[in-house]
């Protein structure tokens, strides 16, 4: 379909951005810069373009429906959602450092959507237990907390980067870098977001269970996983807002918590359960 | 201690001090997510009896000592959860007062230490009358704010204007919210039960088999399924699964609707899901009957335990069992012949004889009993089985599930208010200068300095932006 062939020439649109964030960094040029936003937005419009287009193709097959609901949608939304996100940030900031951490990940996950060949960019149509409104609100929600966390790891690694940086040391790649104090405050805000995001992501899905298989809650491992990293994320809050903890205490939790969203998002598909239609 | 923990006048102080303690917080909520992992790497409930058979027998009854493979229903998760709604409530409770005291404290329009340090932006000299620039911020201020305060002192007015106070109990509104959700949890699991029933296509029930425990529950109506259906899509999957319910109460209908996975039926306070289906053997089969002397072929069809005349008048058929798959060689009927004269003679007749023959060669001519030509001169066929559609149903009640839905939407209501809002105080000091009229502005937040800074760089340009129309008259 036209719709996955656009998203597998978007890949190396990421690529490129990543690859041009990075020259920016290394070269300390505001061009490299330039270019790389450039290539990051149009990526991000054919990004775009591509999902509704997916969408338009599914009626076209007589199946319609949004394209939300198998593992190669949700990578695919994941990495626009990541994306998004990151622009908005780097429109706030006028920063384009974080661009060379985050624009890899969007890659990553675009190639394995894209490339990988376990898992099928087939327009499926929807069994019995997918057919609900509650899907739409659940993936999406869903993802945008995955996608802010992804920007509160690419942050709080560029915070623990960023304390290598010392006047004495010459390096332009961690110059660049915006300051600690900046960086703390961004991955806050950030995880702020992807808790609230991940609370409306496990409410929908818990009152979707109870509408499809009656319990709203069966510790199924997808749910307890998204159980974990909620209340990983939750000490987090806790730790900042009461006890004041800041800096590497804090992005070492926020990376812990990014390890668990992954876990929660693919590596549970290892595992027997609920969730078994987002694995293909 | 959590569970002696009668809460008297002089309950001791470290009990107390203990659980208000965040860094307990802190160790709970990260203790509940590593025994969680637990859970999902070691196979629960109904899943765990298949793994148990590979197991050594130690190991599971180390395992099944720890109520391993049902943790998340076991007494030591439960107390944990327990310690941790304690530590919430205590924690609540321990902040709530000095919350309530930050609240209801207004300080005073006169202070001044807001404006130490101030920015030099938020510091202007207006050319205009002193009243005329009173009355300005005064309006401006009332549009804006609900209660506006004014002090005058000597040459200068104070004001002192706040919002968002209510933000300070956003974090208790979270806080009760997770402890509704978990009294829905509790009230769901003692007062509600989750079962599931199979019912034939035309057939009806009345109980219902629990989860838990297997034993059969009886329901206050009963339920029939008139008729299942599945519904494909071209490539296979199925598209749609539906049951058509109807329940009976004091032997009338009271209700009928077909059920579909997604729209669950609630009937007298019980819910019913579509939950799986499958197919049973029916009462009916249809056999052939081929002579070997003549080669004539006759057909019949037979109902289970109903006798039938054999074509030739040699004696009776008679099905007695029908199994959808019998040996794991298919679908197969027991027929019972009684000749006319002599001893009844019983096999097994197959309907996949041709398959069974090729895969098991001389089988049926070894066994007489899976023979289906051990009655001369006939050779029995089974030509096929009526089939019969069950639903499986997934019927529950859950008492605890408004509690639970409260909870859901006031925790999302807590979490923007504790994040998204905060509590902003605002002095403004407009002093009586020789030069003209001197105007100050400060303000202190809860959180989101930026918004506050946004805040008071609004205000400051509606101050001079109108006040540089007004002509200086003075």
């Amino acid at each position: 379909m036209l719709n996955s062939i656009i998203l597998s020439y978007i890949t190396f649109a990421y690529f490129f951005s990543f690859f041009f964030y990075l020259l920016m960094m290394v070269m300390h040029k505001e061009a490299f810069g330039r270019l790389a936003t450039s290539i990051t937005l149009a990526g991000f419009f054919g990004h775009t373009f591509a999902i509704v287009l997916r969408w338009i193709e599914s009626y076209q097959l007589g199946i319609g429906r949004a394209p939300l609901s198998n593992l190669y949608e949700s990578l695919i939304f994941f990495a626009w959602t990541m994306i998004l996100l990151y622009i908005i940030v780097e429109w706030k900031t006028k920063n384009k450092s974080v661009g060379a951490f985050i624009a890899p990940i969007a890659f990553l996950t675009m190639a394995y959507a894209s490339f990988s060949p376990a898992i099928s960019s087939r327009i499926q149509p929807l069994i019995p237990a997918l057919k609900s409104n509650w899907l739409i609100a659940h993936v999406i929600t869903c993802f945008f907390g995955y996608a802010a966390f992804a920007l509160a790891f690419a942050l709080s690694m560029m915070f623990l980067l960023k304390k290598l940086d010392s006047p004495e040391r010459k390096n332009l790649f961690l110059r660049i870098i915006p300051d600690s104090w900046l960086l703390d405050e961004l991955s806050y805000q950030m995880v702020v977001i992807g808790f609230l995001f991940l609370t409306l992501g496990i409410l929908t899905g818990s009152v979707w269970a109870y509408s499809a298989w009656g319990a709203y809650w069966q510790w199924d491992p997808k749910e307890t996983w998204s159980l974990i990293t909620w209340l990983v994320y939750a000490a987090l809050l806790h730790s900042r807002m009461v006890r004041g903890w800041k800096g590497n205490k804090l992005a070492t939790l926020s990376i812990i918590g990014f390890c668990c969203v992954i876990f929660t998002y693919l590596g549970v598909n290892y595992l027997p359960g609920l969730h078994s239609y987002a694995k293909s | 201690m959590a569970r002696n923990g009668t809460v008297s006048k002089r309950t001791p102080p470290f009990l107390w001090s203990t659980f208000s303690s965040i860094k307990l917080t802190i160790f709970l909520l990260i203790l509940v997510a590593v025994t969680s992992i637990l859970g999902t790497l070691i196979p629960q409930q109904e899943s765990a009896m298949k793994v148990v058979q590979s197991l050594s027998p130690s190991l599971v009854g180390f395992l099944d000592s720890l109520h391993l493979f049902d943790m998340y229903h076991s007494w030591w998760f439960r107390l944990i959860i327990g310690a941790l709604a304690l530590n919430l409530i205590v924690c609540s409770l321990d902040r709530f007062s000095s919350t309530l005291k930050r609240f209801r404290f207004t300080p005073s329009a006169t202070r001044e230490k807001p404006f130490e340090n101030l920015p030099s932006e938020q510091r202007f000299l207006l050319q205009a009358s002193f009243d005329s620039v009173t009355n300005h911020v005064g309006t401006l201020l009332k549009s804006k704010y609900k209660n506006v305060k004014r002090v005058d002192k000597e040459k200068t007015a104070f004001y002192f204007v706040q919002k968002g106070r209510l933000s300070h109990f956003g974090v208790y509104l979270v806080h009760f919210s997770v402890l509704l959700i978990l009294l829905g949890g509790f009230a769901g699991s003692l007062f509600g039960f989750e079962a599931f029933v199979n019912i034939l296509e035309g057939e009806g029930v009345d109980t219902v088999t629990l989860r838990k425990t297997r034993a059969l529950k009886p329901l206050p109506f009963s339920v029939r399924c008139d008729k299942f259906s599945v519904e494909f899509y071209p490539n296979g999957t199925p598209k749609e699964y539906r049951s058509d319910l109807v329940f009976f109460k004091d032997g009338r209908i009271a209700f009928q609707s077909p059920l579909r996975v997604n729209h669950p039926i609630t009937f007298e306070g019980i819910t019913f899901y579509q939950s799986s289906y499958g197919t049973l053997p029916g009462n009916r089969v249809r056999l052939s009957l081929k002579r070997e002397d003549t080669g004539d072929n006759a057909f019949v069809e037979a109902e289970i335990n109903q006798p039938f005349p054999l074509p030739g008048r040699e004696g009776e058929g008679l099905i007695t069992e029908i199994k959808s798959d019998f040996m794991r060689m298919g679908p197969a009927v027991r027929l019972e012949i009684q000749p006319v004269a002599g001893e009844k003679i019983q096999m097994w007749v197959f309907k996949n004889h041709s398959m069974i023959e090729e895969r098991f060669p001389g089988i049926f001519e070894k066994f007489p009993k899976l023979n289906p030509a051990s009655f001369k001169p006939y050779t029995f066929f089974l030509n096929g089985t009526e089939a019969r559609y069950y639903t499986g149903l997934q019927v529950s009640r859950d008492p605890g599930v408004p509690l639970v839905w409260t909870g859901f939407v006031t925790i999302i209501v807590g979490l923007f208010i504790t994040f998204f809002l905060s509590h902003r105080m605002i002095w403004i000091q407009v002093s009586r200068l020789e030069k003209g009229v001197n105007v100050a502005l400060a303000g202190t937040s809860s959180k989101n300095s930026v918004g506050l800074s946004r805040e008071i760089g609004r205000l400051i340009a509606q101050i001079r932006g109108t006040m540089d129309d007004i002509p200086s008259s003075c």
